[in-house]
């Protein structure tokens, strides 16, 4: 087992751990008794099929966004946008499925599929574009956009294609949809986890190979690594950076496949629930390393749908917090390993 | 009488991981003298000032101090004893003021309010008498290199520096700026200071020593009085033992007709300067033109023009093939990606396959490492644990198996040692043999001397005088007043 | 309409909605000074805003409800600089860490304090200058001392960042931390100042939105954070410049509202992107030319 593989596993357990202990400390500061806590969340989660089913429904848009955000962190490009470009995307899809779902039927999901994608990664356009055009950080454009995306769907809803009094569009014919599990693994009965899990692990792994086996990866890791060296060495960073930004973010949009063509048929406002910004945690802390963010989109998944099995001892926001801390402990374990057990600078 | 030596170095031994930077190395340096130190790079003279100013910590021996014996924490510690150091590589604020970078740490003020008009009576005077020329109020962004060095060496002043160091002064000025860096140090030592002159050009030590001190792979090996001064004793001294392989003295003296490079009128603008303006040169199959100047006045736009990251504004460049090598001057910043291996930065740059699986990329390492005799620890050991000389040899490498007919190299033997210097000279001259047309970027007048076929000077961003070989080279009556005139033409005069 | 905004009462709510831009602004500014990326300004907002609510709430005394939502600021940003300067970490990757971790506190504690997932219960008191309330037409300012600190923080930032010894040894850190280390300056100490005034002047800003709200509310802050962060960009790192970028967005969420109220038809949401949109178009328009301190983000 090479060395860097020993210290990112020290670092991760080391973490986890601390995180724990915080966790438990504040669990007590609230009046709370951790174990408790730690032995229902567990029961709920790994001791019944429906919890690891929807522990595995919760971990899956965070596999895709992570694969998309993976391709733009690889270029060091931060894209805090993909809630907006996710929502986007999937709104996008929604609209087109419930239009055209008669008239195509099941061909209607690529075609949904593809328009997702293609909204998306004009989303992810304005940013790159604006970067290379004029140097603006992709830090702020995409976190405006977020707010002007989600704005413009809330509006269009409103105003012209939600279900009356409600924030939701139409739904799509039944048989236009993507199997559960349960179809397959009575284990899973009742869960929402469909084949779009095992779609993202395929993504995952996918993205994997073009990021460490084609010239294409290794063209964005460089331009990622050294832009400017990148530059004396033939690659195009500018055109880099406007793929890598539309690929990214046209990825994000595939989450639809788990809400919509797998659950529940329609885009409702709000249904993403911050995904795009726990991705970037996700993504992060696997290094942008795609078979890493299934590990960490797992972790991921297991929390947030454990804080809701756990929501009646104490409330399931205690999650946001147990993810943040998660964050930066595994952080900073990772650089203190480096510094002690690696010793680099 | 004897006087106490201001400086001296008793067993000093300093370890980084398992080579010895500095290997018991004793000396004394006497009060009011110009003493050198000099040697090759790595030869650990750098290691040995870092020493002295605070910034290492010796792992044995004794730093005395006017026969006392002193340890400094960091370099405050040293400033406060009266020791300065102008480093190598200058350590200005660009977006400051001279002034402001003068006083910084050091600031007069009342309450925490900056009182800068006193500061700025007491440097007006340093500059009137060292005669110094700068100017206070200019941005570091907006002057020259020469002015920088002067700064700094205020910076030092300032602070009532008695005992100087400056760590290869020279490197980046032109003759003239030469010449009147030595009026200085001889003024310094008018005024009673000491002074350390870590240098490896011998023309230097010649002008100004007193006293010189030789390291050599971290030793001490041999020391000299003014008087006593030999300069092939103190150049074998220097090197040790040369890798002496003359064997590619035989030069080609056929070139192409047409030029596989040409600028012809070529103007470029940045935020409304023009920083190449009218610039003409061409060169040949089999040619190596040079490109000397004072660092600041086109180079690197040159190399941005070449290779399309700069884009001109008029005048055409012609490139006979579109294909180009390029080594360029910081390796580290653009020259690599330091977190891949060999195989995988070479792979990057010859753009063929699309699928890159890791036998290619060994594959690729192997055949580089042993063309080029290259020292790694492991065949997919990341570039940056390589050492300097041995990136430098990979990206030669990288770029010459491209096999482009056309070659630029920009400052290709920058911190390299004499014998990995030799090695890549012999490379630059196999390629012009083989027919390719070479363009050096190069601030070293030796190397340029030595490799050229065809010397052209580059002054605010034109060539105004070109010289040929057969007027500088080895041998030749002209190739003093070719020096003299090349110095001239990097300060702007014209050579009719 | 267009007398609405020419009228006294509109350029005084500009200069209200100004205030935590400004503080925002500042804060990263500071902070970006010393060459330490902060972009979890919203962050430092969201958790001062509703320290001060529930403090406030809890005592029943705004000053406690002060000094305590400002200890929690400076607690934080003394977390940040652990992070940023002693481990050395990537500065954005931990702001958007912060960001989280300071927003989700907020939400749980709220839940756990307050027993609501949107909104505490509203206080009404606020901190006053009380003897400079009884001047006419500025009284009504005056009656908020923040709004009044942050418009004498122009001037103060200017004259701190250069003309006093601290803000030329800051400059320098942020600008070259290695020619600043030659000449004895204790680089991290001041990159920890910056950030320690950075946390501060975040709080206030957060501090003033909940007292002008008379509550905390979740997404209160409205990314009022990250527009102050583009006001930083769009300002060149200087103070008066800052000022005059932070008028410009509180100009513009002023105009919202008066649109809002003055029924002109056009729909809320397109109203609310409004700020958004024009931070992109004023950020695509100005930049090319901006140069923030040379070794900002650097890890040192």
């Amino acid at each position: 087992m090479s060395k860097n593989l020993k210290a990112n596993i020290l670092s991760i357990s080391i973490s986890l751990i601390a995180t724990l202990f915080i966790l438990f400390i504040f669990l007590f500061f609230v009046g709370r008794d951790p174990f408790f806590v730690m032995e229902t969340m567990f029961t709920e989660v790994f001791g019944t099929g429906y919890g690891i089913g929807q522990a595995l429904f919760k971990a899956t848009p965070l596999i895709i966004v992570g694969c998309g955000l993976a391709f733009c962190f690889q270029a060091s490009l931060f894209n805090i946008g993909a809630e907006g470009q996710l929502n986007l995307g999937v709104f996008g899809m929604s609209i087109v499925a419930y239009v055209f779902d008669d008239s195509l039927g099941l061909l209607v999901v690529p075609v949904a599929i593809i328009c997702g994608f293609l909204l998306s990664a004009f989303w992810g356009l304005i940013p790159a574009y604006v970067k290379i055009k004029r140097g603006v950080s992709e830090v702020i454009t995409t976190i405006m956009l977020n707010f002007i995306s989600l704005a413009l769907i809330n509006y269009l809803l409103i105003e012209f294609l939600a279900v009356k009094s409600t924030v939701r569009t139409e739904k799509i014919l039944d048989y236009v949809s993507i199997p559960q599990l349960s179809n397959y693994f009575e284990i899973f009965q009742g869960s929402s986890v469909n084949l779009t899990f095992i779609f993202a692990i395929i993504l995952a792994l996918v993205t994997h190979l073009i990021f460490y086996k084609t010239r294409f990866g290794y063209k964005l890791r460089a331009v990622g690594l050294n832009p400017k060296a990148s530059k004396y060495l033939g690659i195009n960073s500018d055109r880099m950076t406007v793929i890598s930004f539309m690929i990214g973010a046209g990825i994000t949009s595939l989450v639809g496949l788990n809400f919509v063509f797998g659950y529940k048929s329609y885009y409702e406002y709000g249904f993403s629930n911050n995904i795009g910004f726990t991705a970037i945690a996700v993504t992060l802390l696997a290094k942008n390393n795609p078979i890493g963010i299934i590990f960490t989109s797992l972790l991921f998944g297991v929390m947030d749908y454990g804080g809701l099995a756990v929501n009646t001892i104490v409330p399931k926001e205690i999650m946001l917090v147990f993810q943040a801390l998660v964050i930066l402990s595994i952080l900073s374990f990772d650089r203190l390993v480096k510094i002690y057990y690696l010793k680099e600078s | 009488m004897e006087a106490y030596p201001v400086i001296e170095f008793k067993n000093i031994s300093k370890k980084f991981d398992n080579f010895f930077a500095n290997d018991d190395v004793s000396f004394c340096i006497k009060p009011n003298t110009v003493h050198s130190i000099i040697g090759e790079n790595g030869a650990g003279k750098t290691t040995l000032m870092k020493i002295l100013f605070g910034i290492y910590k010796p792992d044995s021996g004794n730093v005395l101090l006017n026969g006392t014996k002193v340890s400094f924490k960091n370099p405050l510690d040293a400033i406060k004893s009266g020791i300065g150091m102008v480093h190598q590589h200058f350590e200005l604020i660009d977006d400051f003021t001279a002034l402001e970078n003068v006083i910084l740490g050091d600031e007069v003020s009342n309450y925490g309010f900056l009182n800068l008009d006193e500061a700025r009576k007491n440097l007006f005077d340093l500059i009137v008498k060292y005669n110094l020329g700068v100017r206070l109020d200019k941005k570091i962004s907006q002057v020259s290199i020469s002015e920088k060095q002067k700064i700094e060496i205020l910076k030092l002043l300032y602070r009532k520096s008695d005992i100087l160091i400056f760590d290869e002064p020279t490197a980046v000025l032109s003759p003239v700026e030469v010449k009147e860096f030595f009026k200085i140090v001889r003024k310094f030592k008018d005024e009673g200071k000491s002074i350390i002159l870590i240098t490896h050009k011998l023309n230097e030590i010649k002008e100004l020593a007193d006293r010189v001190t030789v390291l050599r792979k971290g030793k001490v090996v041999y020391e000299v009085d003014r008087n006593d001064i030999d300069l092939t004793v103190l150049s074998k001294q220097i090197v040790g033992e040369i890798d002496s392989d003359h064997t590619v003295d035989k030069r080609t003296d056929s070139f192409s007709e047409r030029p596989f490079l040409k600028f012809e009128n070529v103007v470029y603008k940045k935020d409304d300067i023009e920083l190449i303006n009218e610039l003409n040169f061409q060169v040949h199959g089999g040619e190596i033109y040079s490109i000397c100047g004072v660092e600041g006045n086109g180079q690197s736009e040159i190399v941005e023009l070449i290779v399309g990251i700069a884009h001109k504004s008029h005048g055409e460049i012609f490139l006979e093939y579109e294909a180009i090598s390029l080594v360029p001057d910081d390796r580290i910043e653009k020259g690599m990606i330091k977190e891949f291996n060999i195989g995988e930065n070479v792979i990057l740059r010859n753009g063929r396959n699309f699928v890159i699986t890791s036998n290619m990329i060994i594959e690729s390492s192997k055949s580089i490492v042993e063309k080029y005799d290259i020292r790694v620890p492991s065949l997919t050991a990341p570039l940056d644990s390589l050492s300097g000389g041995n990136q430098q040899k990979v990206i030669f490498g990288r770029e010459i198996e491209l096999d482009c007919n056309t070659i630029v190299f920009v400052h290709p033997t920058r911190g390299v040692d004499i014998n990995a210097t030799a090695y890549l000279h012999k490379i630059i001259l196999q390629q012009k043999n083989k027919g390719k047309a070479i363009l050096i970027i190069t601030s070293d007048l030796d190397e340029a001397f030595y490799l050229s076929d065809k010397i052209g000077v580059l002054y605010k961003g034109r060539i105004g005088n070109e010289f040929k070989r057969k007027d500088f080279e080895e041998g030749s009556i002209k190739r003093h007043e070719v020096l003299r005139n090349i110095g001239k033409a990097m300060i702007g005069v014209n050579i009719v | 309409m267009i007398e609405g905004i020419l009228s006294i009462t509109f350029m005084m709510q500009v200069l209200r909605m100004f205030t935590p831009y400004y503080l925002g602004a500042s804060a990263a500014n500071f902070s970006e000074r010393g060459g330490v990326i902060n972009i979890a300004i919203e962050g430092f907002m969201i958790i001062s805003a509703f320290s001060y609510a529930s403090i406030t709430i809890f005592t029943g005394n705004p000053y406690s409800g002060l000094f305590g939502s400002v200890a929690v600021g400076i607690l934080f940003s003394l977390l940040y600089s652990f992070f940023t300067i002693k481990l050395k970490i990537n500065q954005i990757v931990i702001g958007v860490g912060f960001n989280l971790l300071m927003a989700g506190i907020a939400k749980f504690l709220m839940l756990m304090f307050f027993q609501s997932s949107s909104n505490t219960p509203s206080f009404t008191q606020v901190p006053v200058l009380p003897f400079l309330s009884s001047i006419p037409l500025v009284g009504d300012l005056t009656g908020d001392s923040i709004i009044i600190f942050a418009l004498i923080l122009v001037v103060l930032s200017q004259i701190l960042i250069y003309k006093t010894k601290f803000g030329l040894r800051l400059r320098s850190v942020g600008e070259n931390p290695e020619a600043a280390e030659t000449l004895g300056i204790k680089v991290r100490i001041y990159k920890m100042w910056g950030t320690i005034i950075c946390g501060f002047l975040a709080s206030l800003g957060g501090i003033w939105l909940a007292s002008n709200q008379n509550s905390f509310s979740d997404g209160m802050i409205a990314g009022r954070g990250y527009i102050a962060i583009a006001a930083m960009i769009i300002g060149k790192w200087k103070p008066v410049n800052i000022f005059f970028a932070c008028l410009m967005f509180a100009f513009f969420e002023s105009l919202e509202i008066v649109l809002q109220i003055s029924g002109s038809g056009i729909p809320s949401q397109l109203i609310q992107m409004l700020p958004y949109l024009i931070t992109i178009l004023v950020l695509i328009g100005f930049v090319g030319k901006t140069k923030p301190p040379a070794a900002d983000g650097v890890p040192y």
